[in-house]
């Protein structure tokens, strides 16, 4: 896992199959099957409640599936938690990091802790990759707005070498530039080879961004569309029709 | 790997926290404030043996020096007074002094020092009463407060220390939301947590145990490892105990502020309230009569005696079957009467005092077996313990004044019965006092128990800890 | 508008669990603790009366004797226990409870009850005076940290000045809130702790009167720790880091403080050793020092032949040996006040150190007060140590002065009961509640500071406290 292998574009790197989540008798995800592969960018979207947080952590091993499995690099999640951690990197909706720390402290921290290089060279290039401004690298992450801690969570991905990144909500109180700069960041990763899953509220970056959007509701994935194959109007009228649907069941 | 990479990260959180850096100056000055203020007790008490010891040979000296005249045929003065009688060389004129100097780590902890006496003059007429006499002269105020030593320090503070570094371990990470990415990298909740743990253990345990050696050194130059080393090991075992109760704390998945109402709630409770009850409860379930029964008793006896002085005699020969040939029995003299009525005054006290030890005892087993309900009582048994200024030192010290005590009626009674006079080589063959230090391994014996309870405390709490931590998964 | 917030606040605490919880721990304490300190007194006093009474058919029944060695024989006295000692025990166990008073020696108190106890006493036996003095402000801090640190979090300050409610109203009545929710708790123990002096002593007017002002002192202690806990919980970013802060200022006011000052007043007033007060004692005795020189036999005969016109010791209508005794005692009477008096100052002057301290804990102001008004401090005990030692020199005295006048020089003479029993008994009068508040006159104006800064910093501190 050293070594970056070039993947091919066929390369699966995400997989759930029959995956379901019970909260007690809530079922949060009933029976999905998922695939993100290798250089391909999965947008999860759906209302609050359909299930995309779930499924975020159960790629993460936060959640422990009800039935089906995950699996991460071809390795099942349940049973190899630690070396499947290892192909992944998390942005959740704030990343939050040690405030009395420098940006470059946090991702030190983080890289070592993914067992990966920290020398220093490597980890500045890494966060000048994500986007970070070099004269922000060395101050107290205090000082950072929600954008440039982002990054350095982008940045960790980077200097771990993670095979798939799993967002959530990351685009949300973002400004317009910031949002944009984003969607540039997250291209970049994908022409990395970088799996990208993220769950989202966001139609219009979705579609920017995507390379393939996923359509929930009440913990089904109802819809799978690829975005070269659709407008923006045309996506939020599918989405639209969904949830009415909801409405009318 | 994942305690280095911790390990540097607590090291730079710490440092980069002002706040925190000062609580912990100011933790350490506290410690080596404590351990100075031990080192100026000992020294003074040491200076006290030092000037009883110069008077008590100087004491000698001179009696010598007027035997010696008065051998050489000068003016033996008052028989009162005259030190070739029996009941004045071996009586409070030739009193021997005895003393205890205080232990190789008395400056660790003053434990009972203040309070005891650690130096006595012994004479024939030593008796149950002169152990009643106080300690060194103090402000009763000042005992009631006790002393700022590093044994409170670590019995009180410490585990505030530990709380206050400890409580948010976990829930601070989940907080401040740094834990969702910790969790999302190749390690375990455990690891991590046993790390940060880890890094306090060693600041908090770094700081003591260092301010321990210091405080050794300075005091006695570490004269005594079998006893450092209890210290140590002592500290350690509280310190993990509390580490342990915070770590637990830490894995209820509850707010730091929450953990932190708990924890010190906790301290409340074992440090504070529960000896406070236990003392309470040993003074209801074994009330100690009042020592004024000795006082009665005294008194009763003595005016007895003085009356019936020829029939105690008689019966103290009875008893003593081997003096019987020694004593002037047609005329018996007026100081083997005398000496036969102190016999009988001795011999009543004796029977006051084992009775009121009996209620003691009973009373102090109490103490000992509700001691397990406070880790800080058990601290401090072990803590007295180690550095030789908890009761059983001052105990052993009185049983072997006693014993010596004895030696030195001995040496004196037959002479006294006998009338016999006493030279300047009798004066130089008096016994002499040397305290016998208890045996390391007895220490030790004594210690083992509360060491291991508290030892099996810490290894519950943290690992039910450890068991709760397995199965935290998400931030 | 006060009267709202404080019942707000009051509800708020009732339904509020860890106020629920605190309040029984504490109370059930409360009432162990009165209930405990009664019978303790109870007991003491009837083995004390006990005590006293042995030691008088002692004297009583010495039978006969030459009234000098009757002095020698000597009496004992008993430290009496004081009705209020029951709430606050203060340095009794640490003083001797008994003092041998004989010829020509002042004793010092013997059997210290501490000397008997494991070192477990030295955390404390629980006492009123403990739970008083260190867990009722901890439960005030724990009901009045998130005053405004908590409202500000929540969001609820910035609604409640939205209102029109003035900050100092808010102040008054948070305050006034958890001074209700305490006064659950302290007033049925105040009440308790009445009855049970009632029961105990027939309590008088005068005793009556140091509860009233006990029970006040303690009154001004909470409310200073209630306006302390507002001042921080407004000042405080966070109600955790009030928490913390108030917390600190408890483990300082009652811990290390009162530890700091036992040391401090040892340095700035060191007492001597027993040994070297032994011994000075011993060689100002034998020598005498600037100003009291030891009697001069010669010239106390040749006075004493004058003033009765004799030619002889043999021709004196006295014994001569009567009267040197006496002077002997008024010589060491006065080596004696020398001694023991510059160790009582020292003692004293410690005491001040420590309530000089209370300007940064008042648990130090609030202890010196509740002992001085339980009848427990040093003062109390020297005042007895001193009315013990008076009546020491009047019964001696009065041996000496039957010697002198009932006999010859050199004849041998011996008095019967009837000589022990003019002797009073010892009627020890307990000092004033002005002579007690007058020694810690410093304490309550330090105590009153307290209060009142903690007034003003809580105002101040609402009053510039921001609202998000």
């Amino acid at each position: 896992m050293n070594e970056p292998t070039a993947p091919t574009p066929s390369t699966s790197v995400l997989e759930a199959h029959g995956l379901s989540k019970d909260y007690g008798g809530h079922q949060a995800l009933i029976d999905l099957d998922l695939r993100v592969d290798a250089g391909e960018i999965y947008c999860l979207l759906g209302p609050n409640g359909a299930g995309k947080t779930t499924t975020v952590n159960l790629f993460l091993g936060f959640l422990a599936p009800s039935s089906g499995t995950v699996s991460v690099a071809g390795l099942d999640v349940a049973r190899h938690d630690r070396e499947t951690k290892a192909h992944l990197a998390y942005i959740p909706e704030q990343v939050m990091l040690y405030k009395n720390l420098s940006g470059l402290e946090n991702l030190e921290y983080f890289t070592a802790l993914a067992g990966r290089s920290t020398e220093g060279g490597v980890l500045r290039g890494a966060l000048t990759d994500a986007g970070l401004q070099a004269d922000a690298v060395d101050r107290r992450v205090s000082e950072y707005s929600k954008g440039m801690r982002q990054k350095v969570g982008i940045a960790i991905a980077i200097a771990k070498d993670a095979r798939a990144l799993l967002l959530d909500e990351p685009t949300s109180g973002l400004d317009p530039k910031a949002s944009n700069e984003f969607s540039e960041l997250l291209r970049r990763m994908r022409d990395r080879g970088v799996a990208v899953l993220m769950a989202t509220h966001d139609l219009f970056r979705a579609k920017e961004t995507g390379t393939r959007v996923g359509i929930m509701r009440d913990g089904r994935l109802v819809r799978e569309l690829a975005t070269a194959d659709i407008g923006h109007a045309e996506l939020e009228s599918v989405y639209l029709d969904h949830m009415v649907e909801e409405v009318v069941a | 790997m994942v305690a280095r990479t911790v390990l540097r990260n607590e090291a730079r959180l710490l440092m980069a926290d002002r706040v925190q850096v000062a609580a912990l100056a100011l933790f350490g000055l506290l410690f080596v404030y404590a351990v100075v203020n031990g080192v100026a007790w000992v020294s003074k008490q040491n200076a006290t043996i030092e000037a009883v010891s110069v008077a008590d040979v100087e004491r000698s000296t001179a009696l010598a020096s007027e035997l010696q005249r008065i051998e050489d045929g000068g003016d033996p003065g008052s028989p009162f007074r005259d030190p070739r009688s029996p009941n004045v060389l071996g009586g409070n004129r030739g009193a021997r002094t005895v003393a205890m100097k205080p232990g190789p780590l008395a400056a660790l902890s003053v434990g009972q020092s203040d309070l005891l006496p650690f130096y006595y003059d012994v004479s024939i007429y030593t008796n149950e009463q002169t152990f009643l006499q106080n300690g060194e002269v103090a402000n009763p105020l000042n005992l009631m407060v006790g002393r700022f030593d590093l044994a409170f320090v670590i019995i009180y503070l410490l585990p505030l220390l530990v709380l206050a570094l400890g409580h948010n371990v976990l829930s601070g990470e989940r907080e401040q939301g740094t834990l969702a990415l910790t969790l999302s990298q190749p390690v375990s909740v455990r690891d991590v947590v046993a790390s940060k743990l880890l890094f306090r253990g060693v600041l908090v345990l770094g700081l003591t145990l260092g301010v321990s050696l210091l405080g050794a050194a300075l005091s006695s130059g570490f004269a005594d490892p079998a006893r450092l080393g209890l210290w140590c090991l002592g500290v350690t075992v509280y310190a993990l105990f509390w580490f342990g109760l915070a770590a637990w704390v830490n894995t209820l998945n509850r707010s730091s502020a929450w953990n932190a109402t708990a924890l010190a709630g906790a301290w409340i409770a074992l440090v504070v309230v529960i000896p406070a009850l236990v003392n309470i409860g040993a003074g209801i379930l074994h009330p100690l009569p009042s020592r004024v029964e000795m006082i009665s008793t005294a008194r009763e006896a003595s005016r007895q005696a003085v009356n019936e002085r020829s029939e105690l005699l008689a019966r103290y020969l009875e008893d003593h079957p081997e003096m019987a040939g020694a004593v002037v029995t047609d005329a018996a003299s007026s100081a083997a009467l005398a000496w036969a009525a102190t016999e009988e005054v001795n011999r009543q006290l004796e029977d006051v005092a084992t009775r009121y030890d009996e209620r003691l005892a009973a009373q102090l087993a109490v103490v000992q077996t509700y001691r397990f309900f406070s880790p800080a009582l058990l601290m401090q048994s072990v803590l007295n313990d180690a550095a030789g200024t908890g009761g059983a030192r001052y105990d052993r010290f009185e049983g072997q004044v006693r014993a010596f005590a004895e030696e030195w009626r001995q040496y004196f009674v037959p002479a006294i019965l006998a009338g016999e006079t006493m030279s300047v080589a009798s004066a130089a063959g008096r016994p002499e006092f040397a305290f016998v230090e208890e045996a390391p391994g007895a220490v030790f014996d004594r210690a083992a128990m509360p060491l291991l309870v508290l030892l099996l405390l810490a290894v519950a709490s943290s690992g039910q800890a450890a068991m709760r931590l397995g199965r935290v998964r998400s931030g | 508008m006060i009267s709202r917030i404080a019942r707000k606040e009051f509800v708020d605490l009732l339904r509020d669990g860890r106020f629920r919880v605190g309040a029984a721990i504490v109370g059930a304490l409360l009432v162990v603790s009165l209930g405990a300190g009664w019978v303790n007194v109870r007991d003491a006093r009837s083995q004390l009366e006990a005590a006293q009474t042995t030691a008088r058919d002692h004297w009583d029944n010495q039978g006969e004797k030459n009234p000098h060695s009757a002095a020698h024989y000597g009496m004992y006295a008993f430290k009496p226990r004081f009705a209020l000692s029951f709430i606050d025990e203060g340095i009794d166990p640490w003083t001797g409870t008994s003092v041998w008073l004989e010829a020509h020696r002042q004793n010092e108190f013997l059997m210290r009850p501490a000397q008997d106890a494991s070192a477990a006493q030295r955390f404390g036996t629980l006492t009123a005076a403990g739970v008083l003095q260190h867990l009722v402000p901890l439960l005030i801090i724990l009901l009045a940290f998130g005053a405004l640190a908590g409202e500000r979090e929540q969001g609820t300050l910035r609604q409640l000045l939205a209102t029109g409610v003035t900050r100092r109203q808010l102040a008054i009545g948070k305050a006034l809130g958890v001074g209700g929710g305490l006064a659950l708790l302290v007033l049925p123990a105040a009440v308790g702790g009445a009855a049970a002096l009632m029961m105990g002593s027939g309590a008088t007017g005068s005793l009556l009167t140091r509860g009233v002002v006990l029970s006040l002192v303690y009154l001004i202690y909470f409310a200073s720790f209630i306006g302390l806990a507002i001042a921080i919980s407004a000042r405080a970013p966070s109600a955790r880091s009030a928490l913390v802060v108030l917390l600190g200022v408890w483990v300082v006011n009652g811990l290390v403080a009162p530890r700091a000052a036992v040391d401090l007043s040892g340095w700035l007033h060191p007492a001597p050793t027993a040994f070297e007060f032994a011994r000075t004692l011993d060689e100002q005795m034998a020598n005498g020092v600037e100003g009291i020189r030891p009697p001069d036999r010669e010239a106390i005969t040749q006075r004493v032949l004058a003033e009765y016109g004799a030619e002889s010791v043999e021709e004196l209508p006295v014994n001569l040996s009567g009267i040197t005794l006496h002077e002997s005692e008024l010589y060491g009477d006065q080596i004696f006040d020398l001694n023991y008096g510059a160790l009582w100052d020292t003692f004293e002057r410690q005491s001040r150190v420590h309530e000089t301290l209370a300007m940064v804990a008042p648990l130090l102001a609030v202890r010196s007060l509740s002992m001085g008004l339980a009848g427990t401090d040093v003062e109390q005990h020297r005042h007895f140590a001193t009315a013990a030692e008076t009546y020491r020199r009047e019964f001696v005295a009065s041996m000496n002065d039957d010697l002198a006048q009932n006999s010859r020089t050199g004849e041998t003479y011996f008095a019967d009961d009837d000589l022990w029993e003019t002797v009073p008994p010892l009627e020890y009068e307990a000092p004033s509640l002005a002579w007690v508040l007058g020694n810690r006159s410093l304490s309550l104006v330090v105590l009153l500071l307290w209060v009142v800064g903690a007034g003003i910093a809580a105002m101040g501190g609402v009053r510039r406290s921001e609202s998000v």
